[in-house]
């Protein structure tokens, strides 16, 4: 009797696996292509600013990053984009060589015979316990390069607690 | 015949074994999801610099301002709204100010005053709306600088002012 009854479930239920595979691997694939697998930017702790807009980027917007953080010594260091930490004088250096390589420029209605304005845009993206003062010296090195669109980046709201991996 | 071969099995029917796949997709599914961390989508608060080399006012300031100070004294910020110094937060207010376990000063008294400047202020050419100048020392943490600008932002001031030090011309 009991050998008649395992012989039945063998013609029985198979499962079918394809819709799972197909789900699972869809998954792997969404998971895949949204993972940052290496960090891109500086890691930097935005300060929160319930003001602060998401900008779509214009299709000839080109916009350069100075990122402000902390390095592993905790000392504080300004980088154009992922370079090597610069002074504000190298940062000058380095936005005149961006200005003029990006070479657009528009006339300058304040002063028509003077130079011309660059059309870079730069995003600040400093810590929020860095000292504001360096702020000071981007702007200088920003208005000195001819770049007059700066903007300020920051969060709308802090989600998890940023100091939670720190002593 | 064919229907012989089905109920008897075709031995020579080849038939993949999923196990091992499902068990490496399933591995990989569960790295990614582990792995993933969604990025916080990033706002900027817009400033444009002076079109024209940075220079000092020198014409008489008739109309009234707003002048938002911001000072550092021994790791404590310490901030003025025009000629009243603004009081410390009673309670850690941000992330930031638990993790130093200094308190700040306090936003909402700077978010009072700015909207009562706004609204008394009378612009003298008709159009104008209130000036406001925000003076931050060099050591002031960052954070407190777009608090400030924010509360600008949300009350719709449009004429912000850094006061910068006297950077030497070339």
């Amino acid at each position: 009797m009991a050998s008649k009854r395992a012989k039945k479930t063998d013609y029985g239920v198979e499962m079918d696996m394809t819709p799972m595979i197909d789900i699972v691997f869809l998954l792997i694939v969404f998971f895949m292509v949204v993972t940052e697998l290496s960090v891109q930017q500086a890691v930097v702790i935005l300060p929160v600013a319930s003001e602060a807009k998401v900008e779509e980027p214009q299709p000839d917007q080109v916009i350069l990053v100075v990122n402000v953080s902390f390095n592993k010594e905790n000392k504080q260091i300004i980088q154009l984009m992922n370079g090597s930490p610069l002074t504000p004088k190298e940062l000058e250096i380095a936005l005149k060589g961006e200005v003029a390589g990006h070479g657009k420029f528009e006339d300058n209605p304040n002063n028509p015979n003077g130079k011309k304005l660059s059309t870079l845009h730069v995003t600040i993206r400093c810590d929020q316990g860095a000292d504001a003062g360096n702020i000071h010296s981007i702007f200088a090195a920003c208005q000195k390069a001819g770049i007059y669109q700066v903007s300020c980046s920051a969060i709308n709201e802090r989600l998890e607690d940023p100091y939670s991996d720190q002593p | 015949m064919a229907r012989r071969r089905k109920a008897k099995g075709d031995p020579g029917e080849v038939e993949t074994d999923m196990t091992s796949m499902i068990d490496v997709v399933f591995l990989l599914l569960i790295f990614f999801m582990l792995a993933t961390k969604f990025k916080m989508p990033e706002g900027t608060l817009r400033s444009y610099l002076p079109k024209n080399r940075g220079e000092s006012n020198s014409r008489p300031i008739l109309s009234e301002t707003c002048r938002i100070t911001l000072m550092n004294q021994g790791g404590q910020v310490i901030a003025w709204a025009d000629q009243s110094q603004v009081p410390l937060n009673e309670q850690l207010e941000s992330d930031y100010e638990q993790f130093t376990g200094v308190a700040g000063p306090d936003l909402n008294f700077i978010e009072d005053y700015i909207s009562g400047m706004k609204s008394r202020y009378v612009p003298l050419d008709g159009n104008g709306s209130l000036p406001v100048v925000i003076d931050f020392a060099k050591e002031v943490p960052y954070k407190y600088v777009i608090d400030v600008l924010n509360i600008c932002a949300r009350q719709e001031i449009v004429n912000i002012a850094f006061a910068q030090p006297e950077v030497p011309l070339e």
